[in-house]
């Protein structure tokens, strides 16, 4: 049994755990459910050696056990199966299982023997994989597989599974249950990291709730529901989603025709003003795309996009921008702002050569500074510092900042990506509310998100997309998920 | 206050530097000849004020801050091509090879045309920031349309530069004609009509070079923090995605902060030649390209940083030469540049010393 | 004629090669070297001082271990303290060139070189240097396609993360490559002073650090391609040496200088033509924090 004891851990200011206590035993299906940013992976990785704990420590069979690194931590038997894959693309499925522990012959890698060892361990957990593959050709749910076996070929008996299925296909997630529950049979304790009670309910044994850092509940799956974890996870009685009132949606701002591009596939769709429209789809089939050729980041090689009826030619941020679209991205420190630039000075991106931010070739700081303070203000981001770093402002403040600055320039299409992703409950509510109010203005809302229940709370319409093509249209009133589910895997046959 | 925090490691490098420096120069002669030589290299460098004040000789004084002033001008303008590039996030290493192109085009303007000094001297200037541009629009034409990494790129056309310049044109085609005597190197001297004017007339070598240098730090502060298209480029240098997402025309930055990159070490090329060499010699002397890259490392990529930089290490330069009639090498402030960018590249190791003591200083 | 050519390729490629093959470990491994210059040049004064006290082959040892020693603040500058990779080898390029002529004048009171050393002795007329430069490529071509480590080398140049996630650290195999870069450069900057001279000179190595660079990215960053191509400028090299004595009116026709160009020229036109398709490892230049979140 593996005890993590009075587990604090602190990065800079934030203290990411606060006192966490928990065990972990043998054959146990131990499901870690927290929001984003609760705490749970962090946890993990204390476990597995690579974040250091200020305070606390680990105990195997009651044993105290410094873990310094992740090599401690396999050699305890603890393997771990991160969120963002850490294979090596260039390399052969084999080579990436034996790194770090390669059999040799003469001081030679034996990469005969290696690829035996390993296609030994896949069969014997009932894997199959070509070990002789480059993970670069590989799909991303066999690319997952190729993680689990990693840990395995080690024999682990403690497997960690970070958020697991939020890469994967419903399908490819069933078949990975199916693994897991196979190697908790043969004793080996499995961790799973996860937000979707769904998915905890039926996969677990046990359930260990986190909220803001701390450790707050334990449960057993057949004593508890969905609502009990939910209230738990989020601290307030989550009510059941308002239903967005049906809008009446006027023109078409912006329609696709036949667009091909890298991930898109002749894709035709129509974007009506005063209406949010949900893309629904697992990551990677197109959704991105779809979104970058609406706001001008992406070229298109066949098709056309059509903008207020007419076809555009040259189809850059900037045209997109002066044409009256605005785009809250998915990665907001890649995209939306930048860290090392001032609150006022990230307002003013993307209108910065204009009113109130410039005055022919010159910032103009006066207005600037009026009209930050006022943005600030009207969506609550604090601290209301308009010099301060945006990179010291929390996420919550950084999402509504761009969400507030995008929405000032009154935008005629609203593209927005995963825009709740990592947020705190009462910004998600937030930021919800300002789409809501943006089409209530008429502005036209593209939604993409891969939270299927926040599309199906926000959207009036609902386009599901697989392999860059639609698969499926709804309109609101016709949801059905199971339906939907299946179109997201291209299923077209109910 | 933050100004001066961020400033701080820059500082104490340079002080370290020039401390490490002092030690090694007692330790290879003995301390009180390291004690006379770096006293000496100091009043070279920014004037012999004791005896000025008791002989009132103003020589004593000018001529020394007007050979640092020379040498700070062409650090500056170096240090502004490293610098400027640094800004959009891209790495110039290719100032020394946009010099010497600079150099030559301004050797070669400076001798074989006849024009009013009025004319004469801004053509040349011209030519000069329009070879190191052409010099620096490879590599950027490189990065935009095949993807090349700039550092690899600008680091191949330096030695392109070098060696079609020194070793073909310099000793070749270009070579003075104007004697059959084989002594002569370099290419002709330019026309007096080219020569940059002294500001300080015979006492000092000291040219029009060194405005043109102020102003041009003066003119690239002003422009990266006042204008909305310098602010562009900073947005660019920190973060490429954002800015392109925001409608910045990313690639048009590049083109236009390499261009002007290579056009500043040009006209560093040009100050060098129209100011003080008077013609394309056989050896610049200094890898004063090179040396831009310390000055815009250790002037954290500010245009005034920068500016103040040069003036150090220019006055240094100026003043290492005295610390030779002590048997002191006169490369003593090339070592103190380079030890100083190395200690500036330990921006880690000083942040977290200076975190530690202002920690302490907060919570006595 | 083209017995003598390939006789002077031999002696001259040696520096080249060994440079070449040490920025090529160092990339790999996904720390930048654009500071083989000055580790060479610290490899090539050091042998050939040690080389005046002691038989010259241990010189040449010598050598390597400065070259290590400068590749060790390399890699305590870029792996401990995440300074630019970049930055940091111009500075030791810097630090070097003047450092180098500091002592020279300190030490030996001369501006232009050392005193005089014993050479490397002739293995089959040629230094034992040039034999050891036709086996070593083969060898780190051997170590990095073949063994544990160049498996995890090539590994923690794409994706450090897999690396540490395995159970590696990737610090200490980062620095041991970087140290491992700095000796070979090192022992390419002792082949200058101990083979292909016998004696330090001021202006050592003269851009054949940056050269030895053009070859790694010209041989794609592999070993056997960076030899290669270091072998190939040296032939150039070689080739223009060799006119110059044997024909000098085709000298007229081809300058010195635009001989001296062609390798860096050549390197452009293959990286403009290979373009897009990147071949440099993926993790190049990045410095590695496990706690970054």
């Amino acid at each position: 049994m593996i005890s993590l004891r009075h587990i604090t851990k602190r990065f800079g200011g934030v203290t990411a755990l606060d006192d966490v206590s928990l065990d972990i035993k043998s054959g146990e299906r131990l499901a870690l459910i927290g929001e984003n940013g609760a705490g749970k992976s962090s946890l993990m990785n204390v476990l597995y050696g690579l974040y250091h704990p200020d305070s606390g420590d680990v105990t195997f069979d009651g044993q105290p056990v410094r873990i310094k690194t992740p090599a401690d931590a396999l050699a305890r038997g603890v393997g771990m199966v991160h969120q963002h894959f850490t294979l090596v693309p260039t390399l052969s499925v084999t080579e990436n299982v034996v790194l770090g522990r390669e059999p040799t012959k003469f001081g030679a890698l034996d990469l005969q023997r290696a690829r035996r060892e390993v296609d030994a361990t896949c069969a014997k957990f009932g894997f199959s994989l070509d070990t002789g593959a480059r993970v670069s050709d590989l799909s991303v749910g066999s690319q997952q597989k190729v993680e689990i076996v990693k840990a395995l070929h080690r024999g682990v008996t403690t497997l960690i599974l970070d958020e697991p299925t939020a890469v994967l296909t419903p399908s490819e997630a069933d078949e990975l249950f199916a693994v897991t529950r196979k190697l908790s049979d043969e004793g080996l304790a499995v961790v799973l990291i996860s937000h979707k009670l769904r998915e905890v309910l039926m996969f677990s044994t046990r359930i260990a709730v986190m909220r803001r850092g701390k450790k707050v509940a334990e449960a057993i799956p057949a004593e508890t529901t969905p609502e009990q974890l939910a209230e738990l996870m989020v601290g307030v009685r989550v009510e059941a989603p308002p239903q967005g009132a049906s809008a009446t949606p006027g023109a078409t701002v912006a329609a696709l025709e036949r667009i091909t591009a890298p991930g898109l596939r002749e894709l035709s769709l129509s974007i009506r003003a005063g209406e949010i429209l949900g893309i629904a789809g697992v990551d990677g089939n197109g959704q991105r795309e779809l979104a970058e050729v609406l706001t001008g980041l992406r070229p298109w090689d066949g098709g056309a996009l059509h903008f207020e009826g007419e076809p555009v030619v040259r189809w850059t941020p900037r045209a997109a921008r002066e044409r009256g679209v605005a785009h809250v991205p998915e990665d907001r420190l890649r995209r939306a702002v930048i860290s090392d630039l001032s609150v006022e000075e990230n307002a003013s991106l993307g209108r910065h050569t204009r009113a109130p931010f410039a005055k022919g070739a010159r910032i103009d700081f006066e207005t600037r500074r009026a009209h930050t303070t006022a943005l600030l203000e009207a969506n609550d981001v604090r601290p209301r510092e308009p010099a301060l770093r945006v990179g010291a402002l929390s996420g919550g403040n950084q999402q509504k900042l761009v969400v507030g600055r995008e929405l000032a320039s009154e935008p005629k299409l609203l593209v927005v990506v995963q825009p709740t992703r990592g947020l705190d409950i009462a910004a998600v509510t937030a930021v919800r509310e300002l789409l809501r109010e943006q089409r209530r203005r008429g502005c036209a809302v593209l939604l993409v998100s891969l939270d299927l229940d926040e599309v199906l709370e926000l959207s009036d319409r609902v386009l599901v997309m697989y392999g860059g093509q639609l698969t499926g249209e709804f309109a609101r009133g016709q949801f059905d998920e199971r339906v939907i589910g299946r179109r997201m895997l291209g299923i077209l046959d109910a | 206050m933050r100004e001066l925090r961020g400033a701080l490691p820059s500082i104490l490098s340079v002080i370290t530097a020039v401390v490490v420096c002092f030690f090694a120069a007692a330790l290879t002669r003995d301390l009180s000849t390291a004690v006379d030589a770096f006293i000496a290299m100091t009043w070279g460098a920014f004037g012999d004020w004791p005896r000025f004040f008791e002989t009132g000789n103003a020589a004593l004084v000018l001529r020394p801050l007007g050979e640092s002033a020379t040498k700070a001008a062409i650090l500056t303008f170096t240090g502004l091509s490293v610098t400027v590039a640094f800004r959009v996030g891209l790495f110039n290493i290719g100032a020394q090879g946009q010099l010497v192109v600079g150099a030559l085009a301004a050797a070669v303007v400076g001798a074989k045309v006849d024009l009013p000094a009025l004319l004469h001297i801004p053509l040349c200037l011209l030519a000069a920031a329009l070879a190191g541009a052409l010099w620096a629009l490879g590599p950027a034409l490189l990065k935009l349309k095949r993807g090349v990494h700039e550092v690899i790129s600008t680091i191949m056309l330096n030695w392109v530069a070098v060696s079609l310049v020194d070793n073909w044109l310099v000793v070749g085609p270009l070579r003075a004609t104007s004697s059959g005597d084989n002594s002569v190197s370099g290419t002709d001297q330019i026309l007096a009509s080219a020569e940059l004017p002294r500001l300080l007339g015979d006492v000092s070598r000291l040219n029009f070079g060194f405005v043109l240098a102020v102003l041009a730090a003066l003119a690239t502060w002003l422009f990266l923090t006042r204008f909305t298209r310098g602010f562009e480029w900073r947005a660019i240098g920190l973060s490429q995605d954002a800015a392109r997402a925001s409608g910045i025309d990313v690639e048009r930055g590049f083109l236009e902060a390499m261009l002007l990159a290579g056009a500043f070490a040009g006209l560093g090329g040009a100050v060098l030649i129209l100011g003080t060499e008077l013609k394309y010699p056989a050896s610049l002397g200094a890898p004063w390209g090179f040396d831009g890259i310390a000055m815009a490392l250790i002037g954290q990529g500010h245009p005034l940083g920068v500016l103040a930089t040069s003036t150090l290490f220019g006055g240094l330069r100026a003043g290492g030469t005295r610390m030779q009639l002590f048997g002191v090498h006169k490369s003593f402030p090339e070592l103190m540049q380079g030890l100083a960018l190395l200690l500036v590249a330990a921006r880690l190791m000083w942040d977290r010393l200076i975190a530690r003591v202002w920690r302490r200083k907060e919570s006595p | 004629m083209i017995l003598a050519l390939l006789s002077s390729v031999l002696d001259a490629a040696p520096p080249l090669v060994f440079a070449a093959l040490g920025a090529t470990l160092c990339e790999r491994a996904g720390v930048v070297n654009v500071g083989v210059e000055g580790m060479m040049r610290a490899g090539a004064f050091a042998a050939a001082v040690a080389a005046l006290a002691m038989p010259t082959p241990l010189g040449v040892l010598v050598g390597m271990a400065a070259g290590a020693g400068v590749a060790a603040l390399h890699g305590w500058l870029t792996i401990r303290l995440r300074s630019d990779q970049v930055v940091s080898g111009m500075a030791l390029n810097l630090v070097m060139l003047a450092l180098g002529t500091f002592l020279l004048e300190a030490v030996f009171n001369s501006p232009s070189s050392t005193p005089a050393i014993t050479q490397l002795p002739l293995w089959f007329g040629h230094s034992p240097l040039t034999w050891l430069a036709v086996v070593l490529p083969f060898v780190v071509h051997f170590v990095v396609t073949r063994t544990p480590w160049g498996l995890r080398l090539r590994a923690v140049g794409e994706k450090p993360q897999a690396v540490a996630a395995m159970g590696v650290r990737v610090a200490p195999l980062r620095f041991t490559a970087v140290l491992l870069s700095g000796a070979l450069a090192g022992l390419g900057g002792a082949a200058l002073s101990t083979a292909t001279l016998d004696r330090f000179e001021h202006h050592m190595p003269s851009g054949m650090g940056f050269m030895a660079v053009a070859a790694m990215v010209f041989g794609r960053w592999t070993p056997l391609g960076a030899a290669a191509a270091a072998a190939f400028f040296a032939f150039g090299n070689a080739l223009r040496i060799g006119l110059a004595s044997s024909a000098p009116g085709l000298l007229e026709v081809v300058p010195q200088g635009v001989l001296l160009a062609l390798p860096y020229v050549l390197t452009l036109v293959v990286l403009a033509l290979q373009g897009a398709k990147n071949v440099a490892p993926a993790a190049l230049g990045q410095p590695y924090d496990a706690e970054l979140r």
